[in-house]
């Protein structure tokens, strides 16, 4: 360690050091002792600044989410289903709910979604219909199924939990967003404006569930002679026409589980409700007391995902 | 081969400090702007990252960056207000640093964007909610008030008075301090405020951001200061300051964020139930366990005892070349660790793709990159002094 600092001054400037590197000021080296004046500017200055931060960030709390479209607007009359030979099954019985779900305004519904894992097989049929739905390009997946085995052979349980985006009622990626690109509708969906979104990936890290994952711009036959046209065709996510040609968004965005928004806009089911072949998710208006899914949720048997977190998961797995 | 190799090596021996930066520099700049080129036609595609492990190297280095810039502010405005000299001589060099510093971590974060040029958006549509929106705000009213000080002390030049005719370079520069302060905190906070991930949602990271920011920032600060006085051919020695003031800065800085990391890393290892002590295992065992041990640990020593043992300037400039190099092993190994554990179990099973996965590697891409990023930082400092001196040197013939 140095013995003991040598701060003298160079007799003149560039004197020993040259003016380059020394300046050809020449300075007192005494600590420079605060003026009334300058600790008055200095107080009215950090202080400005913190209030400033502090209040900028209390008002932007209280900024209300980008209009969306409510009341009448978003009501919508869908025809009944005229299925006669499958009345009693649930996938119709469903059907007929979001028909008169829809026939209500959007702040007046609340989607809700239970997973019976008892009846959930693990097929995937979920993972890969979503995927055909939504167009999803390789490393995207907005449902994968998870395994969870209890115990050892011969004495082992095997259980399926599909996991959509939960919708979270607190959701911890809304408020991390810098941009405000995503935000939970008043119908309870989470949804990411792809044209906002500048892809900082945040809302990704902030999600304990992995229920958001980015488009990188890859394709499946990316490294085969062409390009497929399938991979090609537009998604119709949050009802509009996505393209990803020319690295168009969403490519670079973050993307996750709508519940197939655009779907229910046209009076039918989530794509992965649709497909299941065990019958084992439920979807429908939490609003109405009556209606099938609001049924499953009354059950006791519910475990909801990584609670502790404190996000308020919609999603309800029944086990 | 091995002749021409040596050869090679002595000839670079015997070239000049500046010659051998400009040498080292074009082995940075020419691989970085291939990969610079290859980035923007690629798009993302080539890089490791994914959407488990979101971020990577480029958000290490803006961090790093980030906290050089903070760390060198503070730590050469307080030299400054202190009469230190070197530093009270040299206050634009400070500010050019940290200003660079920044811009350089900026380009970083910007380039992994996924659509980088809607950065803007930022700032026209802000939320202060969320961490990033806040740190960038600040660093854009930081980068403002640089300009102004950088502006403010040429003006004041050749007046021999450390606060300027106004009298607001100094509550300006007292301004700058606090926010130089704060926003190198605000990195640890960035991920405090994820709950999503137990290793980061801890109040020490502040604590550490900030003093690995003091840390590297004192360290680059020395840096240059030694190429400062090899370039005017005046050098002096290590016990002249502003040296001494660096030295115990940085040899502080390392101990306190050794013994910050050693009680977060302790308590966890201790306590049987410890949330986080998969992720500590994987920082100190894991694949990577060489940054910790090799680079971090490594680099904090050798740079320790350079630093605290050198007698010599060149010496003492290595230590701290060291340090602020290493020190980006500080912010590695709190950002990718932290990633490396699903919060879900078996979500990493659920689907398989390179991009769904919770083990992450750089790709050459990204190393390329990150050459380009140091590069493009060392260019900008280089002309920005270039253009301060020729600016001050079109003032002063003005004046006469």
């Amino acid at each position: 360690m140095a013995k003991k600092s040598k701060s003298r001054l160079p007799e003149k400037s560039g004197d020993t050091i040259s003016p380059e590197y020394n300046g050809d000021e020449v300075f007192d080296e005494k600590s420079y002792v605060l003026t009334p004046v300058d600790r008055k500017r200095a107080i009215s200055l950090i202080g400005a600044a913190i209030g400033v931060g502090v209040l900028s960030t209390v008002v932007s709390r209280f900024i209300p989410n980008p209009p969306v479209p409510e009341g009448n607007a978003t009501v919508r009359s869908i025809p009944p289903l005229q299925r006669g030979d499958m009345e009693g099954d649930v996938l119709i019985r469903m059907q007929n709910e979001l028909r008169r779900a829809m026939a209500r305004p959007m702040e007046e519904r609340r989607w809700l979604m239970v997973i019976d894992t008892r009846k959930c097989v693990g097929c995937h049929a979920c993972t890969v219909a979503c995927i055909a739905e939504n167009k999803l390009p390789p490393g995207v997946v907005y449902r994968p199924v998870i395994t969870e085995q209890q115990g050892k052979y011969p004495r082992q349980v095997t259980r399926f939990f599909p996991r959509p985006c939960m919708q979270c009622d607190n959701p911890s990626c809304v408020s991390v967003c810098p941009v405000r690109a995503t935000w939970k509708r008043p119908d309870g969906v989470v949804i990411v404006d792809y044209d906002k979104c500048i892809g900082c990936r945040y809302c990704l890290t902030a999600c304990p569930y992995g229920a958001r994952t980015s488009d990188f711009g890859n394709y499946y036959t990316e490294h085969t002679p062409e390009i497929q046209p399938y991979e090609k065709q537009p998604s119709h996510e949050y009802n509009k026409s996505w393209s990803r040609e020319g690295h168009s968004s969403p490519v670079g965005n973050a993307r996750k589980c709508h519940f197939c928004l655009h779907r229910l806009e046209q009076g039918l089911l989530p794509q992965c409700v649709s497909t299941c072949i065990g019958r084992a998710n439920y979807f429908g208006d939490a609003n109405d007391a009556t209606s099938l899914v609001a049924e499953m949720a009354r059950a006791s048997n519910q475990v909801r995902l990584l609670e502790e977190k404190g996000t308020k998961p919609v999603v309800i797995y029944l086990v | 081969m091995i002749e021409k190799l040596k050869t090679s090596i002595e000839c670079f021996r015997n070239e000049s400090l500046i010659n051998k930066i400009k040498i080292l520099w074009l082995f940075l700049f020419i691989p970085g702007l291939l990969g610079f080129i290859i980035k923007f036609a690629s798009g993302e595609r080539l890089t490791g990252y994914g959407s488990y492990v979101p971020w990577g190297l480029w958000i290490a280095v803006y961090f790093h960056a980030v906290g050089i810039s903070g760390g060198a502010f503070a730590v050469g405005v307080i030299g400054y207000l202190r009469g230190v000299r070197g530093l009270r001589e040299n206050l634009t060099t400070t500010l050019l640093l940290s200003a660079v510093s920044l811009v350089t971590g900026l380009l970083a974060i910007w380039l992994d964007l996924g659509r980088p040029f809607r950065a803007y958006r930022v700032m026209v549509s802000p939320n202060f909610a969320s961490m990033l929106d806040f740190n960038a705000w600040m660093y854009s009213i930081f980068l403002g008030l640089v300009a102004l000080m950088l502006f403010l002390s040429i003006k004041k030049r050749a007046h021999g008075q450390v606060n300027d005719k106004t009298g607001w370079l100094v509550p300006l520069l007292l301004l700058g301090v606090v926010l130089s302060i704060a926003y190198p905190s605000q990195s640890g906070a960035f991920f405090g405020v994820v709950d999503a991930k137990p290793f980061w949602s801890s109040a020490i990271l502040p604590v550490l951001f900030l003093t690995s920011a003091v840390t590297s920032g004192a360290s680059a600060l020395l840096v240059v200061h030694y190429y400062l006085q090899r370039e005017s051919a005046a050098l002096t020695s290590p016990d002249e300051e502003p040296f001494p003031y660096l030295r115990k800065i940085i040899l502080a800085g390392i101990a306190v964020y050794f013994m910050g990391e050693f009680s977060e890393y302790s308590l966890a290892l201790w306590s049987p139930i410890s949330h986080i002590k998969e992720v500590i295992l994987l920082v100190l065992f894991g694949r990577f366990w060489w940054v910790f041990w090799v680079i971090h640990v490594g680099g904090a020593l050798v740079g320790f005892y350079l630093i605290f043992r050198s007698q010599t300037i060149h010496r003492l400039a290595f230590g701290a070349l060291i340090i602020v190099t290493s020190f980006i092993s500080t912010r590695l190994n709190i950002l990718i660790p932290g990633q490396s554990i699903p919060e879900l179990k078996g979500l990493k099973e659920a689907f398989t793709h390179s991009r769904l996965n919770f083990n992450y590697s750089p790709t050459m891409v990204e190393y390329l990159i990150t050459m380009f990023v140091v590069a493009f930082g060392l260019a900008l400092f280089h002309f920005s002094r270039e253009f301060l001196k020729f600016y001050i040197a079109k003032q002063d013939g003005g004046q006469q």
